[in-house]
């Protein structure tokens, strides 16, 4: 089993959220070793911002992208190379600000990716500004007054774009944690997992997740059900809300063909009148 | 003197299918043994405006489209209105009697005919095909045949209404063509050249958001999907189609992007990622008149600039411009194998002009490079961005060598990948990646960087289509000229073209402001003596361009 530190020194606040995130996905890639997925055949892909960094602490293969494009350049690695498992990092911010499109994109598409969302309710790393799911009222540098938009909910928006795998999970739980990533990693089609991070510099949230967080018991069986529980405040529920089995989109595309495994050769080419 | 150029052009709305009927027409000219090129002259919109295609052919090479025509078939009054003007004299123009009264031209009632034909549908196009069979008496069958193999719904209703036709112009035949048809052709138009060029040096991903001109190659290589076996995605966004084919190469495929201006301006944050992580990219920018959305069906040379300067931050790119369609399938390779060899995205620069036109072409893909990378040989302590001399580091893929990690990163980085804000890492870094501008000029050395036509004294520099307009002008001038055209922009081919250093010379564009013989004067000193600029979207007449050129000399 590889060692998965780097030997890069961690620059997140003592307390953060992300503290947690990282230490669920190096027990769930021990999980997955178990499971006859190497360590080899994972990639990695993250944005930018507090969770990105990430990708610097983890001995894994992959690329370091710009802010919200993390989900597009991991679709473009998952289609030269399917046999590959591709997990992507992004922050609130990133995979629903600037990203959006590529989020909904690739749940649309059913692509067989794993989103791990990274949500602290802020930009962390430029200062603590409003994201996309901040609560109505939070107020950050950009928003001194408070907001005034209606924040996104992830997970029913995810169901709705057609993610196949949908659950949220919580930075301080880290074994549920674990668990939700490894069934995300092991779903064939795109895969979503909303992890609720507290921040403790700007979106200090320890407290109220404590309170409020909730376990699903089972995934609900109804679209509705799945909705309204995702929705609720009074209980926070954390676990899979959603999975279904739908074809994916690199098969629809060339069925169990890998393209760089099969690329064709200059030679081979010059022999085929195109 | 070029005594043999013989024209067609066929006008009318927009979804009455001239394009197509210009295409197959052209076929015949072809099967013929002529040299043919098609232009197709269309706005932004999709049923009525005016729409006209010109088919010019010789038995010498054609390398533009001429205005004056031999023979017009206008489908509506509008298109006669535009082109009357332009007849040659002793051509032929044939009208829609059901929409002009012409007291010169052959009234034809096309849409009444047609009307008889098809009980549901049209495809008035059928009497361009008619027509030019029936005026240049080529045999019914081989008319039938055509019309059969290229529309493939309303068979019978097509052959009914060709025939009608037919026989009402054949009883007029003044030029019979006597061909026997029976030669081998490639017809093609620039965006297909370049996407055949890529796929013979190793494309297997093809990534694009519509936009006019460079569409016609996301269709193209979509529809070759199976016969290729590469893939054409239709991505949500020009950002998603550049980070997708950026993480495709990640995983070892050889990809490419295409727009132009517009969709190449989203792409920029992501093609200045592709030079810090390092990323081979072809990317096809083909122009438009801009800015913003312009004139999105025309052709221009406005991106020269643009394209030299695409990205934000320093880091080596490649920028190339085709002069030819055969340059176009050449340069597609080069430059995809040119982006391999040296990590880092390359830019083909072209236009709608070469991108749509079409012309018949022989093609040879033996000697066509492949797009091929400096491998690691699976060491266990693998650095993504090792220093090396010349700046290149070994690439490895993922699941290749068990125990490697890939690590490739936006950010500023060791050579292990992990980003890094440490002054010294940054000063390396940045020095690996320069070295590599070395190692380009160099690379660019193995291909033809620059073309020259004519030995002519008037020394005439341009680049891209503008360089087939030209080649086609000096048909009609006695004057001695020598067409000078970069193949290559950046890095620029100095040494080929240093004794034209500090002189003087016409510079032809397609621009309002000069940008290329601006280029040319930052670049080599190069003094302009006229400078040709024609930005109306338009391609230049070969006779008119001639003339224009004789009195740049004569000034």
């Amino acid at each position: 089993m590889r060692e998965l530190d780097t030997n890069k020194a961690n620059t997140w606040c003592s307390g953060c959220g992300n503290f947690g995130i990282i230490n669920a996905v190096k027990k769930a890639i021990h999980d997955l070793n178990a499971k006859e997925v190497g360590t080899d055949d994972i990639v990695i892909t993250a944005g930018i911002g507090c969770h990105g960094k990430i990708f610097d602490y983890l001995n894994l293969s992959g690329i370091y992208g710009l802010h919200g494009r993390a989900l597009a350049t991991a679709q473009g690695i998952k289609l030269a190379n399917p046999d590959l498992k591709i997990i992507s990092f992004g922050g609130d911010g990133d995979s629903l600000g600037e990203g959006l499109e590529h989020t909904l994109f690739a749940a649309k598409r059913n692509m067989d990716i794993t989103l791990i969302l990274h949500n602290n309710g802020n930009y962390g790393l430029t200062t603590g500004q409003f994201s996309p799911l901040s609560f109505q009222g939070y107020k950050g540098l950009s928003t001194p007054f408070g907001s005034i938009e209606k924040p996104f909910d992830a997970v029913p928006l995810l169901i709705e774009a057609g993610a196949t795998f949908v659950a949220r999970a919580y930075s301080a739980r880290i074994d549920h944690l674990c668990e939700m990533i490894v069934k995300a990693v092991q779903h064939k089609g795109f895969s979503f997992v909303e992890v609720l991070q507290p921040c403790v510099a700007y979106n200090n949230t320890y407290q109220l997740f404590n309170q409020k967080v909730k376990h699903l018991e089972i995934v609900p069986d109804k679209l509705s059900q799945a909705l309204t529980l995702a929705r609720s405040t009074e209980d926070i529920y954390i676990g899979i809300f959603h999975q279904e089995t739908r074809a994916v989109y690199h098969e629809l595309l060339y069925q169990d063909a890998n393209p760089y495994r099969q690329r064709k050769s200059a030679a081979e080419r010059r022999e085929h009148k195109a | 003197m070029s005594e043999n150029i013989y024209t067609i052009l066929i006008g009318g709305r927009a979804g009455e299918g001239i394009k197509k009927a210009a295409q197959v027409i052209a076929g015949l000219l072809c099967q013929a043994g002529k040299q043919v090129y098609q232009a197709d002259d269309y706005q932004s919109l999709i049923r009525g405006g005016h729409n006209f295609s010109t088919v010019s052919s010789s038995d010498e090479t054609v390398y533009a489209a001429y205005q004056d025509a031999d023979l017009i078939i206008c489908f509506d009054h509008r298109s006669v209105e535009e082109h009357a003007g332009f007849l040659k004299p002793g051509g032929v123009l044939f009208c829609n009697s059901d929409e002009s009264d012409l007291e010169d031209g052959a009234g034809i009632p096309m849409t009444s005919i047609m009307k008889k034909h098809y009980p549901e549908g049209s495809n008035i196009g059928i009497v361009a095909i008619a027509i030019f069979c029936a005026h240049h008496s080529i045999h019914q069958y081989i008319m039938r045949n055509t019309i059969k193999q290229q529309f493939k719904r309303n068979i019978a209703e097509n052959i009914a209404f060709a025939d009608e036709i037919y026989e009402l112009v054949i009883k007029k035949s003044s030029e019979p063509m006597d061909h026997p048809f029976d030669h081998q052709y490639r017809f093609l138009s620039g965006n297909q050249a370049i996407g055949l060029g890529a796929y013979y040096a190793g494309l297997d991903f093809y990534f694009a958001y519509p936009m006019t001109p460079a569409s016609s190659l996301l269709h193209y290589l979509a529809l070759k999907k199976e016969s290729l076996g590469i893939y054409a995605i239709h991505a949500e966004s020009e950002l998603a189609a550049i980070n997708m084919a950026i993480g495709s190469a990640v995983a070892g495929c050889r990809s490419a992007v295409g727009s132009s201006g517009g969709g190449f301006a989203l792409m920029q944050e992501a093609f200045s990622m592709a030079g810090i992580v390092e990323a081979p990219l072809l990317c096809v920018l083909t122009s438009r008149p801009g800015p913003a959305t312009g004139v999105s069906t025309y052709t221009a040379q406005e991106d020269l600039w643009f394209a030299i300067n695409q990205g934000h931050g320093e880091f080596p790119r490649v920028v190339a411009s085709p002069d030819c369609h055969e340059r176009a399938f050449s340069l597609a390779a080069e430059l995809l194998s040119l982006a391999w060899e040296v990590q880092t995205p390359a830019i083909l620069l072209t236009e709608k002009q070469l991108s749509e036109d079409m012309r018949n072409l022989h093609l040879d893909q033996t000697s066509l490079p492949e797009a091929s990378c400096l491998m690691d040989n699976c060491s266990k302590d693998y650095k993504r961005y090792a220093i090396t001399e010349s700046g290149i580091s070994p690439l490895q893929f993922p699941q290749d060598c068990p125990e490697s990690v890939v690590k490739w990163n936006s950010h500023e980085h060791f050579e292990t990948g992990l980003r890094t804000d440490a002054a010294g890492a940054m000063i390396a870094m940045k020095d690996k990646r320069n070295r590599k501008n070395a190692v380009l000029e160099k690379a660019t050395r193995k291909y033809q960087r620059v073309a020259v036509y004519g030995n002519g004294e008037n020394v005439i520099f341009a680049y891209g289509s503008t360089v087939m307009e030209l080649r086609e002008a000096l048909k009609y001038t006695d004057s001695g000229f020598r067409i000078v055209a970069p193949i290559y922009l950046e890095p620029f081919p100095f040494e080929e073209l240093k004794e034209y250093e500090g002189k003087a010379a016409i510079v032809v564009e397609h621009s309002s402001t000069g940008q290329f013989a601006r280029f040319l004067q930052w670049k080599l000193k190069l003094q302009t003596k006229r400078n040709i600029l024609k930005y109306d979207g338009r391609a230049f007449d070969p006779i008119k361009l001639a003339n224009l050129l004789e009195e740049a000399i004569h000034a």
